[in-house]
């Protein structure tokens, strides 16, 4: 071969080398700020896990598995984790179910539903913090509007202590949750049912299919891939938040409605034991990490959407 | 696939453990709503006067708009009398005490700061403060006797030095609701006092719950064990440990004191959702007429002031002990002063905590807080004399049967406040464990500490109850 022709050969070969790193170059102003935002606190986190890290004391050492000792010898460990699921998979469920619901509902246009659709969507752009007062103030045992409503329905001879009761403090930051995050399901899903092709119902009509036939043979499938992906999402955004906890009970009384993520803020930043909170954050990661390939294995993502 | 799956769980990992790894940055935030808190307190340089060029930094940890607006009058006062500067900086109450930690880890805490004593375990063991013994010299004659004795001789046992100024004495009494107390017929005469047991009576005849009276805000959530260890104190003749730092508030009478005082909550006498309460909701239940009575510090008179009618609340003084018929209230600076080690002035500093110690405007600062003053001279106040909204917290202050209980320890035991001591507390009010084990459980690991403490310091004697007299 020539030495031209090798030149050539070579020319091509760095061109093609350029264009096959042309992406990753537009994506390094993206990347970048990801690893050091991200990245960095990530690593220190799970250094911090092996570490004797408390704020105000000089003395940090590694200590091995020390934290994680302490974190499955703390009595409320179980309890914790039970709550964390317990809300995690309480949330998600009444948030899909019910913004499935409302998205179904406003996907046929009827009048004023601009008006109707903008009221709905409201509790998603409402603070944690707003929602939880407006939520401790609802559920006071002694003042509240539900326990009001309770008593003059004659439902309850006497309102229930919903903040202070073990199992009921749960349940009322769960509800606060699902409040908020309905929207979030209705407008996901919205849009997903927006861009199902007419024609396809049409054609389902032609056919004499039913209304559940539709929906769980065409609606469905369509929307799978919107479904997945936003319970995925929802479920770790979930399982990380603490702020409606920490506003409403402070993980109380007891425990009773304390999670992962409340615990670790609560070992961080109260109990200044960064080591801990480092364990604690490091499960958590795993726990989240097992969820999303398990989810994805066994909703069949990849082919979700293929017709 | 595989790709995704990757995604996830990068996705995953970053959401869960930037929890806490940005957790640092959370309260990092400390430089941005100082510097918020600076731009709207900061006051010019003054080039004119003989310390031209110092500035000092000043931080608040209980901003409030009343607060702010003195402390700008009073550092304009001062500029004008010295020529330095000071730059007003605050923080939330609630995230105090760990921008504070957070701050002296990273070698930026103010010049002069406010503290609460019960973060002084920290802030001398780190070393973020200095002694102010040096400082003080003589000058210590001009402050009241519960300032020499009881406040500043409790920081020389634990800390071995006085590190702080009080900004004024807190002293805990009872606020009632009188006119509750009129209607039943009882009657309650503060120069008299009463004991624990004739107060659980009130408590207990105040309480109808049909008219959504209840006779007591309880403390559930953190806090709950700091009023019930002064109560079990009564039994230990103001002591936690013995001289080898064995606890003694396992003792029969005590787990007896422990049973009456948390019946309180089983019996009824409070909201069920007191379980959940703080100081806020406290107040708030005691003002907003839920409860009939509450046991706090003098700084909630202003609240009642502000929002209940004169015939509607008055003060009792602390229960009487009913073993030895003493008077144990725990007296507390609310805020101090204190100097920290990053402050390149520390003269400059001291020059502005005598400033604001002056009887002038430690007066000011005391009508505003509801605090007892710190000097001698200040005590003539209407105010504070008999006939006044403070005269129960004075009296409380001369009355020789006070006698102020040693404190939990000089150890660090933030966890155990943020944690096992409230929710060992709870447990037993939920039925889930006995009062023994709840007992136990927290006196067991004080115990711990404070003996490993000792090992540590073997120096340190064990702190001992203050009498005045």
């Amino acid at each position: 071969m020539s030495k031209r022709a090798n030149d050539e050969k070579r020319a091509m070969g760095a061109l093609s080398r350029r264009r096959k790193n042309m992406p990753y170059y537009f994506m390094l102003p993206v990347l970048l700020p990801l690893v050091l935002l991200f990245g960095y606190p990530l690593i220190k986190s799970c250094i911090i896990a092996f570490q004797n890290y408390k704020l105000g004391n000089p003395d940090i050492y590694f200590n091995d598995f020390e934290n994680f000792r302490k974190l499955f010898a703390d009595r409320d460990f179980f309890l914790i984790l039970k709550n964390s699921l317990i809300y995690v998979i309480g949330s998600v469920a009444g948030q899909f179910f019910l913004g499935l619901g409302l998205a179904l509902a406003l996907k046929k246009k009827f009048p004023g539903r601009g008006i109707y659709q903008s009221i709905v969507f409201l509790p998603w752009a409402f603070s944690a913090f707003v929602v939880g007062l407006l939520f401790r103030w609802s559920f006071n045992g002694e003042y509240g509007v539900v326990n009001d409503l309770l008593l003059k329905l004659n439902i309850v001879e006497k309102g229930p202590a919903w903040l202070g009761t073990p199992g009921l403090s749960l349940l009322v930051v769960t509800i606060a949750m699902i409040w908020i995050g309905i929207p979030f399901f209705g407008i996901m899903i919205l849009a997903a049912l927006q861009s199902i092709p007419n024609d396809v119902f049409e054609a389902a009509d032609i056919d004499g299919c039913g209304i559940f036939r539709k929906f769980f043979s065409i609606t469905v499938p369509y929307i799978k891939p919107t479904i997945i992906i936003t319970i995925l999402l929802r479920t770790i955004w979930i399982f990380n938040s603490f702020d409606l906890i920490i506003i409403m009970t402070e993980g109380g009384p007891a425990n009773y409605s304390q999670t992962l993520p409340s615990y670790i803020y609560t070992k961080a930043f109260s109990a200044y034991d960064f080591g801990l909170a480092g364990a604690f954050g490091l499960m958590l990661m795993l726990i989240l990490g097992m969820y999303a390939v398990v989810f994805l294995k066994i909703s069949n993502y990849e082919e979700a959407g293929d017709f | 696939m595989r790709k995704k799956k990757i995604m996830a769980l990068m996705l995953s990992a970053a959401l869960a453990l930037t929890t806490i790894g940005c957790g640092g940055g959370n309260n990092g935030t400390t430089g941005e709503s100082s510097s918020d808190a600076t731009q709207s307190g900061s006051q010019t340089a003054d080039a004119g006067a003989e310390q031209s060029g110092v500035t000092l930094r000043f931080l608040d940890v209980s901003p409030s708009e009343t607060r702010q607006k003195y402390y700008e009058g009073v550092f304009e006062k001062f500029k004008e009398e010295t020529g330095i500067s000071v730059v007003y900086e605050s923080v939330p109450w609630d995230d105090a005490a760990n921008k504070i930690t957070v701050l002296g880890a990273s070698d930026q805490l103010p010049d002069v700061l406010t503290t609460h004593s019960g973060w002084l375990g920290q802030l001398t063991s780190s070393e973020w403060i200095i002694p102010l013994t040096d400082y003080l010299g003589d000058s210590t004659e001009d402050y009241t006797v519960a300032v020499n004795k009881l406040f500043w001789q409790s920081e020389i046992d634990r800390f071995g030095d006085i590190y702080t100024i009080p900004d004024g004495m807190m002293v805990k009494g009872i606020f009632v609701r009188k006119d509750w107390c009129e209607e039943l017929g009882i009657e309650l005469d503060p120069a008299k006092g009463w004991t624990y047991d004739e107060y659980f009576e009130v408590v207990e005849k105040l309480t109808d719950v049909e008219k959504k009276h209840y006779g007591v805000s309880y403390r559930g959530a953190r806090g709950a064990f700091d009023p019930l260890m002064t109560y079990l104190q009564n039994y230990t003749g103001g002591n936690t440990y013995d001289s080898e730092g064995n606890i003694l508030i396992k003792s029969d009478e005590c787990r007896e004191a422990f049973q009456k005082w948390t019946d309180l909550y089983r019996n009824g006498y409070a909201p069920e959702d007191s379980i959940n309460w703080g100081f806020t909701e406290m107040v708030d239940n005691f003002v907003g007429g839920l409860t009939g009575t509450l046991m706090n510090d003098s700084e909630v008179a202003p609240t009642c002031m502000e929002n209940m009618e004169d015939d509607q609340w008055m003060v009792m003084p602390v229960p009487k002990s009913e073993k030895d018929g003493k008077l144990y209230n725990l007296i507390n600076g609310s805020y101090s002063l204190s100097i920290s080690s990053d402050s390149e002035n520390p003269d400059a500093a001291w020059q502005l905590i005598e400033f604001l110690a002056r009887t002038e405007n430690s007066s000011n600062y005391c009508r505003l807080s509801g605090l007892i003053p710190i000097k001698k001279d200040a005590a003539e106040d209407e105010l504070y004399g008999e006939g006044g909204p403070y005269y129960t917290f004075t009296m409380q202050l001369n009355d020789p049967d006070l006698v102020v209980p040693a404190t939990i320890g000089a150890f660090d035991y933030t966890d155990m406040h943020q944690g096992v001591m409230h929710e060992e507390i709870q447990k037993y009010l939920l039925g889930d464990i006995d009062a023994d084990t709840a007992l136990d459980t927290i006196a067991d690991e004080l115990e711990i500490r404070m003996k490993k403490y000792l090992e540590e310091h073997p120096e340190t004697s064990v702190e001992k109850a203050l009498v005045m007299q």
